[in-house]
C-alpha cells in the first residue's frame, strides 16, 4: 500500500509559469498588508501634520503637533517601509528563484517580534509616552517601552533579512537559478545588505538608549547618538533606495517589455550603493561641530558620490530599457513615440515612471544639492531638507511600491484590482499631490522656514520674527499638494484592502483579452515584433552616435543634467549673497 | 566506422569580476568594512579625540 502523496508546497502561478511556496506567498501576503496598515496611519497623521504646518490653518496644538511628527515619522519611514521591503525580500528569493524559503516558521517568528515592537511604539508614542519626536535625541527621554519596541522590530527584520540570505543559499544549492542572480534580485540583495548595515546601527545605539532610560547607564552622549543613530535613520531610507531600484527594472520588464541595456553596468551601480551610499548618514550632521571637514567631506562628496553617480546610472539604465524594449515592440516613430505609445492607463507603469522621474528630478538635485557642505549651511534645519526627502522617500520609494502592488495584488494575492477606475488615476493624483507638496516645503525652506516647528509666527516668542509674505503662498501649495497626496494615499490603501480582502477572484486569465482589474502587462505580456533582430540591427546602425538606439532618453537626460546644473551653482550664489565678501 | 565520441568542452569560468559581484557574502562583508571604518570609526574615533572644552 502506498503512502498519501503530500500535497506541494508550491503553486504554479498562471501568468508567469513560476513556482511559488506557499509559505513564502503567506509571509509576502502578511508583511504586505501589515505595510499598508502602517501607511493607514502615516497617512492620517499627514492629514493633520500638514494641515498644522499650513500657517493658515494651524490644526494641532503644539503638544499633538510633535506627538503626531513623531507618528508620523516611524509609520511611514519605518513601518510602512520596512514591511514592505521584507514582503519585497521574500518575493525575490522564492518567487523570483523558483526556490523553498528558509526556515519560514521562524519567518512567522520575525514577523511577530517586528509586530510586537511595532505596537509597543503605536501604544508608547499615541499615549503621549514617547513625544522624542523620530530621531528620539538625548537628552529627550522616552518610555523605556518605547526603546524596547524598536530593538524588538529591529531584530525581528535582521532575523527576517538572515533568512533570506539563507534562501539565497537554499536556491544555489538546489540549483533553482543558473548563473548569476536576476538583476531584481540583485537589486534585493543590495537592499538587504544595506539592511544589514542600517540595523546593526540601529542595535548599537538604541541598546544603549534602553538602558539610560531605566537608569541602568548614567547618560548617553548627544554627538555619539546622533552620529550613531543617523547610520540607521538615513540608511534605513537607502534600503529603500536599493529596493525601488530593484521595482523599477521589474516593472519595466512587466509593463512595456523593458530589457536591462547592460548587466555589467547596472550591477555596478548595486555594487557601488552596497559599498558607499550608508555614508549619507553623514550629511545630517555637517553642521554639527564635532567632526572635522575630512570626515565631513570624504563620507558626504568623495564617497557619497559614488552612490550619487549609481542612482545616475540606474535613472538613465531604467527608462533606456523601457524606450529600448518598446522600440523592440515596433514602437520606433520618432524621438518620444514610444513614451506616447507606452500604457498610460496602467498603474503599474504611471506609478514608476512617475516614481524615476520626481525621484531624480526633485529627490535626486535637491539631494545633492544640499548634501554640499558648503551649500548644507543655508539649508540645514529648514523645510528644504522634509522637501528632498518627501520627493525620494514617498515619491520615489512609496510610489514604487504602490506600483509594484497594483501587480502583486493579481500576481501573488490572485485577486482583481478593485476600483479599477480610481487604480488607473490615483498614480496622478499621488504624484501631483506630493509634487506640490515637497516644491512647497522645498521653496518655504528657502525663504528660511524652519522644519519640525509648530509655529512659525512665534506667536508667544518675546522677539519678532517676519518671514517674506511669499512664505504663506508656498505653505498653501504645500497644504493643498498634501490633502491632494494624502487623498491619493487613501484611495490606494481602499483598493489595497477591497482587493486582497474582499476582491473578484482572479478567475480564468486568457492571454489578449483585457479584463478591468487585472493590469495590461498580465493580460497583455509585451513581446518583441516579429522582426526584432532587423530593428535591433537598424537601430543600431541608423542611430546617432551620440544618443545610441535611445535618442529619447538621451534628450531626457540632457534636460536633467541641464536643471542639475541651474540648481546646483544656483544655490552657490544663494550661499555667495548670504555670505558677503568685502 | 562509428563516429568519435565529442569530448566535452571544459565549462568556462566566468570572469573575475563576475565572480565578485556574484559573491553575495563578499559584498555584505565589504559593505559593513567600509561603512564601519569610514564613517562610525573615523566619526567615533573624531569625537572621542575632540579635547574636553574649558569654562571661561
Amino acid at each position: 500500500m502506498s503512502a498519501p502523496a503530500l500535497p506541494s508546497p508550491f503553486r504554479t502561478c498562471v501568468f508567469t509559469g513560476r513556482r511559488i511556496h506557499k509559505d513564502a506567498e503567506a509571509l509576502v501576503k502578511a508583511n504586505a498588508v501589515v505595510a499598508v496598515v502602517a501607511l493607514l496611519i502615516g497617512a492620517i497623521a499627514a492629514l493633520l501634520l500638514v494641515l498644522t504646518r499650513w500657517q493658515a490653518v494651524h490644526l494641532l496644538p503644539a503638544d499633538w503637533y510633535y506627538r503626531i511628527l513623531g507618528v508620523h515619522g516611524m509609520n511611514m519611514l519605518i513601518f510602512f517601509i520596512i514591511y514592505f521591503e521584507m514582503a519585497v525580500l521574500w518575493f525575490a528569493s522564492t518567487a523570483l528563484l523558483n526556490a523553498r524559503p528558509a526556515a519560514p516558521r521562524l519567518g512567522w517568528v520575525s514577523f511577530g517580534l517586528m509586530s510586537v515592537g511595532a505596537l509597543i511604539v503605536e501604544w508608547m508614542q499615541w499615549s503621549g509616552k514617547a513625544d522624542v519626536l523620530f530621531t528620539s535625541y538625548p537628552p529627550l527621554k522616552a518610555h523605556p517601552l518605547f526603546y524596547l519596541g524598536i530593538i524588538l522590530f529591529a531584530v525581528g527584520a535582521l532575523i527576517m533579512v538572515g533568512q533570506f540570505f539563507a534562501t539565497l543559499v537554499i536556491a544555489k544549492r538546489e540549483k533553482t537559478y543558473e548563473g548569476s542572480l536576476p538583476l531584481v534580485v540583485y537589486g534585493a540583495v543590495t537592499a538587504a545588505i544595506i539592511a544589514v548595515i542600517t540595523l546593526l546601527h540601529g542595535a548599537m545605539i538604541y541598546i544603549p538608549t534602553f538602558l539610560w532610560s531605566i537608569g541602568v547607564i548614567e547618560s548617553v552622549d548627544p554627538q555619539i547618538y546622533r552620529m550613531i543613530w543617523w547610520g540607521l535613520g538615513h540608511s534605513s531610507q537607502q534600503i529603500n533606495v536599493a529596493a525601488m531600484v530593484a521595482v523599477w527594472y521589474m516593472l519595466a520588464a512587466l509593463t512595456v517589455g523593458g530589457v536591462v541595456l547592460n548587466e555589467k553596468v547596472s550591477r555596478s551601480a548595486f555594487v557601488l550603493y552596497v559599498l558607499f551610499i550608508s555614508m549619507a548618514s553623514a550629511h545630517h550632521l555637517l553642521v554639527d561641530p564635532g567632526f572635522g571637514p575630512a570626515w565631513k567631506i570624504v563620507n558626504t562628496s568623495y564617497f557619497m558620490y559614488m552612490a550619487v553617480l549609481a542612482s545616475m546610472i540606474h535613472g538613465f539604465t531604467v527608462p533606456a530599457g523601457m524606450e529600448l524594449g518598446m522600440r523592440l515592440r515596433g514602437y520606433t516613430q520618432g524621438l518620444f513615440g514610444w513614451l506616447r505609445r507606452a500604457p498610460w492607463g496602467d498603474p503599474g507603469f504611471s506609478g514608476m515612471v512617475f516614481s524615476v522621474v520626481v525621484f531624480g528630478f526633485v529627490g535626486g538635485i535637491t539631494g545633492v544639492t544640499i548634501g554640499t557642505e558648503q551649500i548644507n549651511i543655508i539649508a540645514h534645519n529648514t523645510m528644504r531638507i522634509p522637501g528632498h526627502f518627501h520627493a525620494t522617500v514617498v515619491s520615489g520609494t512609496a510610489m514604487a511600491f504602490m506600483a509594484a502592488t497594483y501587480y502583486l495584488i493579481p500576481l501573488v494575492f490572485r485577486r482583481k484590482v478593485a476600483f479599477w477606475a480610481a487604480a488607473r488615476w490615483q498614480p496622478y493624483l499621488f504624484a501631483l499631490g506630493m509634487l506640490l507638496l515637497s516644491m512647497g516645503m522645498t521653496f518655504a525652506g528657502s525663504f528660511g522656514v524652519p522644519r519640525r516647528h509648530w509655529d512659525i509666527s512665534f506667536s508667544q516668542a518675546p522677539f519678532s520674527v517676519q518671514f517674506d509674505p511669499a512664505v504663506d503662498l508656498v505653505l498653501a501649495v504645500m497644504g493643498i499638494g498634501g490633502i491632494m497626496a494624502v487623498t491619493g494615499a487613501l484611495i490606494f490603501i481602499a483598493i489595497a484592502v477591497k482587493s486582497v480582502f474582499f476582491g473578484e477572484p482572479l478567475g480564468e486569465v486568457v492571454r489578449g483579452v483585457a479584463v478591468a482589474g487585472i493590469p495590461q502587462g498580465l493580460t497583455h505580456p509585451p513581446v518583441h515584433a516579429a522582426n526584432v533582430d532587423e530593428i535591433n540591427e537598424r537601430l543600431h546602425r541608423e542611430s546617432s552616435r551620440w544618443t545610441g538606439p535611445t535618442p529619447g532618453t538621451m534628450a531626457l537626460v540632457a534636460v536633467f543634467l541641464v536643471a542639475f546644473v541651474v540648481y546646483y551653482f544656483t544655490n552657490w550664489k544663494l550661499l555667495s549673497v548670504l555670505w558677503k565678501v568685502g | 566506422m562509428p563516429s568519435p565520441e565529442p569530448t566535452p568542452q571544459p565549462e568556462e569560468s566566468p570572469p573575475l569580476m563576475q565572480r565578485l559581484f556574484d559573491n553575495v557574502f563578499l559584498l555584505l562583508a565589504l559593505g559593513l568594512v567600509i561603512m564601519f571604518v569610514v564613517y562610525t570609526g573615523w566619526g567615533m574615533w573624531e569625537i572621542l579625540s575632540m579635547p574636553q572644552g574649558t569654562l571661561p
